[in-house]
């Protein structure tokens, strides 16, 4: 009920934004997975919007998004199936929203993780940019709402960051569609394979706890040896977490593997 | 099975490494993704040295949250939202009526009729389903669609949390979160939009809090009967020129009790039922934006007004129908509703109301809004008036008020049927849409129960003490 | 007809009521008590106690610890041993491999649930033991384990004890007793011993926990002295051993000046150290994700209409906080 499809396409700003078409609520066929994180209001629903054309309430509240909506939309020729997570401050927590989101992006393995971050609380932010990092390693940062931070003479680097983070970093004001076409071109290359992250990973000072992680590592390699993510799945071993445990039991976890870079053989299956 | 074997070594290997490095994994982990944060953000962030000598956002907070102006300011804001919703909101009402009731109601009548439907089949259509949703429709619609957009501006603009900051020492003194003030606001919009308004709480127990006393705040489907009661009944009591003032007085007196309710109820349940459920508080000050007009318009016109009038439909139709049913269905040459009203009036008469009253609030639970017209329509039928009204189980209201005085004068009303009439519809069951989405978010038989009936039995407890003081008084 | 009618109006009442003092939860679920399967489930629980310390375990000592006359514990024993949970050993009382694997999930079954009323409820501090002791006589292995995934299989209960795995592991008791400290030796207080009670008490009052930071002294005249918190302390050896200290891993060492968040008004800057253990579960982990961690900067912005909450700068974002719990993060000035 809370998603209604726009038939009024040709008002809006974005529609002349090259090769994008919007596909509101139909997602069949689609050739890749775009998930959108970020924390409560950032602006992700508004990005979600202009990606697929449904008109998701978005406010200046946090905790609108409860439930996780999807939509589509067709770039080049191919088409994305958006999944829009719950708004998160963190993906470490036991609430029901992080679990949500913290599963789909391990386990639902997208094809593209859009980062959706606040410019103007971009510290705060990065605190879920580098948990989710962690977990994949094809991942863009969007930096929404960029114009209302020039405005409060917070200036950012995105070279600097992007080179930092070691994905690719678009500065973007979702509200005027600014910045979405260039989103939209990146999503597209780190999807297909033409864009390969290497992602910043955590960095613990304490020696007790990288000990720990590397002996769970250790043992994570030679059972899951394809795993990409061994670390993160240490670190939650380590906080007790149920659906990791679940999914070493099961043997889920020895099929997730690192994609390989190329979105060719997900359209082929 | 070495795979078996394998996995439990990891789990097991796990749990004993996190008896080594004992409690405090995720302080750690949380200090070092900050720690890495704050390195790459100063690497790649610059904040300009010179702070802006007028900062807009933090000279607002400071007149919005101040001792003195806050408080003023949030009530000004309030009483403009209501006044524009409730002046706005007459005019598109009375067109949607006309058009609805008046118009295409005697239409689709004859068209039934002249297709030779049984006379019953009309009436349980026509009389019963299509007139009440086309009543909901059009009290409902018009208010919603005028509150709701207002609200969503100030929501978007980024003062409600401010609203919230400031009213949050009264009730964390009630157990709740400051945020409960706005669910509660939402809540003179329309209860379900309030309960639902409700997420906004991440803290479980001051979230139930606020579902299960969401009902007392007097929604848009009450105040025009108790505006219509407070003119009749307690207008009359004062010289003409004053009854204005009395009665508006006397309607923002029940709004006032409906809030104070919902403090001592919140108070109570929290020292009490929700004891034992967790609670936390964090409340984010968001800067202010500039609100995008149309877009609001638009998304909470489909959000929520849309969302709420067609959960509301979905109940008036079952509901039209059965109050046509009970009018016309007849036991001995007396209709059902008649039967019941006569076995009820002794007991609600112990509450100061009626049975007329009592069979009005039970069928008339999908919107409050259609209580006073079903009122109307069981006292004229009891009493075989025949210059008002349509026929039995036609709705129907009255321009003039009047005539409603006299309706209901005849139907026996007094000044003490007004008041406890004002006081039950401010404690009453919650409308079925609102139980319904009540269940909804909870998830819970136990707690959707508890709001629903809770509000019944301090309704009829109050009702009961007034009418027992009026009578010793008198 | 009116004495009929108010039937459904009683019965309305009657449900509130019944609301009101169903106390519905789990948690507060009242049991049919089994007295006798309890009794051998706290016997168990005792002799696993005992062995633990290395203390004679025999019919008088449990009578005493569960507080029943010695028939009451001599017949529940017969029954364990016909059970194959405890032997004989001399005069003394011993678990069977099977008795203590059932003691030690009994002892899951306790901080399991301890944990739980911490983590996840309101409940008193206080009142979590006395819970605990009626809840874990009353847990099947499947609610159990539902509930420790629940709450992130934790491995400590809040008092910092360890939780048996659910095959029955538990990490030896580390650290050493506080008299074994060498004099300047910093170190956390990993576990105190709560038999017999009195000296656990005396201890307790002096305001010593698991969990507080200490720096050693000496012994003087049989007395232990060592800094609590930066304040002097003394205990009588007897009650210095019944005390564990140990160097907890990511433990954070603050010795020196630090105030309260709360201690702060508007204009004030500090830097957050640490937040106290009592804030804890959910409500600790979102303050955390909010940015509140040791090191993070944060700036009073703004006083509500009331004075309570205040609006904090931190991190760029403003959030506002309660005095209850401002008052349980330490910062230092800047």
């Amino acid at each position: 009920m809370k998603t209604k499809e726009n038939t009024n396409c040709a008002n809006c700003p974005v529609h002349n934004v090259g090769h994008l078409k919007k596909l509101g609520i139909n997602m069949d066929n689609f050739d890749f997975v775009v998930a959108l994180a970020g924390n409560p209001n950032t602006g992700k629903s508004t990005v979600f919007n202009y990606f697929t054309g449904l008109r998701q309430h978005t406010g200046n509240w946090p905790g609108k998004t409860v439930t996780r909506a999807e939509g589509g939309f067709e770039y080049e020729g191919k088409k994305f199936k958006v999944v829009d997570l719950p708004g998160t401050y963190s993906l470490l927590s036991t609430s029901a929203d992080e679990e949500v989101a913290r599963d789909f992006i391990l386990f639902g393995q997208p094809d593209v993780t859009v980062i959706i971050a606040d410019s103007t609380r971009l510290e705060r932010n990065l605190n879920l940019v580098l948990q989710i990092l962690e977990i994949t390693d094809r991942a863009v940062l969007c930096l929404n709402l960029i114009d209302e931070a020039n405005r409060n003479g917070i200036s950012i680097n995105e070279r600097i960051l992007s080179k930092q983070l070691g994905i690719p970093v678009i500065p973007t004001t979702a509200r005027s569609g600014q910045g979405i076409n260039e989103l939209l071109k990146i999503i597209y290359e780190i999807a297909t394979g033409r864009y390969v992250c290497k992602p910043f990973k955590m960095k613990t000072h304490s020696s007790d706890l990288n000990k720990s992680i590397n002996e769970l590592v250790a043992l994570l390699s030679e059972q899951f040896p394809d795993l990409p993510n061994k670390r993160w799945v240490a670190l939650r071993l380590l906080e007790g977490d149920q659906s990791i445990i679940n999914s070493i039991r099961s043997g889920e976890l020895g099929n997730l593997k690192t994609a390989p870079s190329s979105g060719l053989v997900e359209i082929e299956k | 099975m070495s795979d078996n074997h394998n996995t439990d070594k990891i789990i097991s290997t796990a749990n004993k490494l996190r008896w080594e490095i004992g409690e405090n994994l995720y302080d750690t982990l949380m200090e070092t993704i900050y720690q890495n944060a704050q390195e790459i953000a100063s690497k790649a962030i610059t904040y300009s040295d010179k702070k802006p000598p007028f900062s807009l956002d933090r000279t607002l907070d400071k007149i919005l949250t101040s001792k003195y102006f806050g408080l003023p300011i949030m009530l000004l804001m309030l009483a403009l939202v209501f006044w524009i919703t409730i002046e706005g909101a007459n005019y598109p009402s009375s067109f949607l009526a006309s058009v609805l009731v008046d118009y295409i109601h005697p239409v689709l009548k004859d068209l039934l009729t002249s297709l030779n439907s049984p006379k019953w089949l009309t009436g349980l259509l026509v009389d019963g389903a299509y007139l009440s949703t086309a009543w909901v429709i059009s009290v409902m619609l018009p208010p919603m669609a005028i509150f709701f957009p207002l609200f969503t501006l100030l929501e978007d603009f980024g003062y409600l949390p401010r609203v919230a900051f400031n009213m949050d020492a009264l009730y964390r003194k009630a157990g709740a979160h400051g945020k409960q003030a706005l669910t509660m606001a939402m809540g003179f919009g329309c209860n379900a939009a309030g309960v639902i308004s409700t997420r906004i709480i991440d803290s479980p127990r001051e979230r139930l809090i606020a579902i299960i006393t969401n009902n007392f705040s007097l929604c848009n489907g009450r105040w025009p009967a108790q505006i219509l009661i407070a003119t009749i009944f307690i207008g009359g009591l004062a010289p003409a020129y004053l009854a204005g003032i009395f009665s508006a007085a006397a309607v923002i007196f029940i709004a006032v009790l409906g809030i104070a309710m919902s403090l001592i109820v919140s108070w109570f349940l929290s020292k009490t039922l929700l004891k034992g459920e967790t609670s936390s508080f964090s409340l984010e000050l968001p800067p202010y934006r500039p609100p995008r007009i149309l877009q609001t318009l638009y998304t909470s016109l489909i959000d929520r007004t849309i969302f709420v009038l067609w959960r509301a439909i979905v109940f008036a139709v079952p509901a039209g129908m059965i109050i046509w049913l009970v009018s016309n269905i007849t036991i001995d040459n007396i209709s059902v509703a008649n039967h019941f009203i006569e076995k009820v009036n002794p007991v609600a008469l112990l509450f100061g109301l009626n049975g007329v009253i009592f069979l009005a609030y039970i069928i008339a639970i999908p919107a409050n809004e259609i209580v006073i017209p079903t009122i109307l329509m069981l006292t004229v039928s009891q009493l075989g008036l025949t210059e008002f009204g349509a026929g039995s189980g036609v709705l129907f209201e009255l321009e003039s008020t009047a005539d409603t005085a006299k309706i209901l004068h005849s139907g026996g009303w007094t000044l003490l049927t007004g008041i406890n009439l004002m006081l039950f519809s401010l404690l009453h069951n919650p409308c079925s849409t609102t139980i319904y989405t009540i269940y909804k978010e909870t998830r819970s038989l136990k707690w959707t129960a508890l709001s629903t009936f809770l509000p019944i039995v301090l309704g009829l407890s109050l009702t009961f003490l007034v009418t027992q003081i009026f009578n010793l008084l008198s | 007809m009116i004495y009929l009618l108010l039937i459904p109006l009683f019965f309305l009442i009657i449900i509130f009521i019944f609301f009101l003092f169903k106390k519905g939860k789990v948690l507060f679920r009242k049991f049919k008590t089994n007295s006798e399967k309890i009794l051998q489930e706290d016997i168990l629980k005792s002799v696993y106690n005992h062995q633990y310390q290395n203390s004679v375990c025999n019919i008088e000592s449990l009578s005493e610890k569960l507080n029943k006359t010695n028939q009451q514990i001599q017949s529940s024993v017969d029954k364990l041993i016909d059970s194959k949970h405890i032997e004989p050993d001399n005069k003394e009382i011993r678990l069977t491999d099977s008795g203590k694997n059932y003691a030690l999930k009994i002892i899951r079954f306790h901080r399991l649930y301890e944990k739980f009323l911490a983590d996840k409820t309101n409940v008193n501090e206080k009142k979590w033991h006395q819970l605990a002791e009626e809840f874990e006589h009353n847990l099947t292995n499947e609610e159990a384990e539902k509930l420790a995934a629940q709450i992130g299989n934790p491995v400590f209960d809040p008092h910092g004890d360890p939780i048996p795995s659910p095959k029955g592991e538990l990490p030896e008791v580390k650290g050493m007793r506080l008299s074994e400290l060498n004099p300047g030796d910093i170190s956390v207080v990993i576990h105190i011993e709560d038999e017999p009670d009195n000296i656990y008490q005396s201890i307790v009052n002096k305001g010593i926990y698991n969990g507080i930071q200490i720096r050693f002294l000496g012994t003087f005249n049989n007395e232990v002295s060592f800094y609590a918190n930066e304040k002097l302390c003394s205990l009588s050896l007897e009650e210095a051993n019944n005390i564990n200290v140990g160097l907890l891993k990511l433990e954070k060492i603050h010795l020196g000046d630090f105030k309260k968040l709360s201690s702060l008004s508007v204009g004030q800057r500090g830097k957050i150290i640490g937040i106290a253990k009592s804030l804890r579960g959910q409500q600790r982990r979102r303050l955390m994700d909010l940015g509140i961690v040791p090191g993070t900067e944060i700036e009073v912005e703004l006083e509500s209409m009331s004075g309570d909450p205040l609006a904090y700068k931190i991190r760029g974002t403003t959030i506002a906080l309660r005095k209850n719990q401002t008052e349980k993060i330490y910062i230092e000035s800047l």
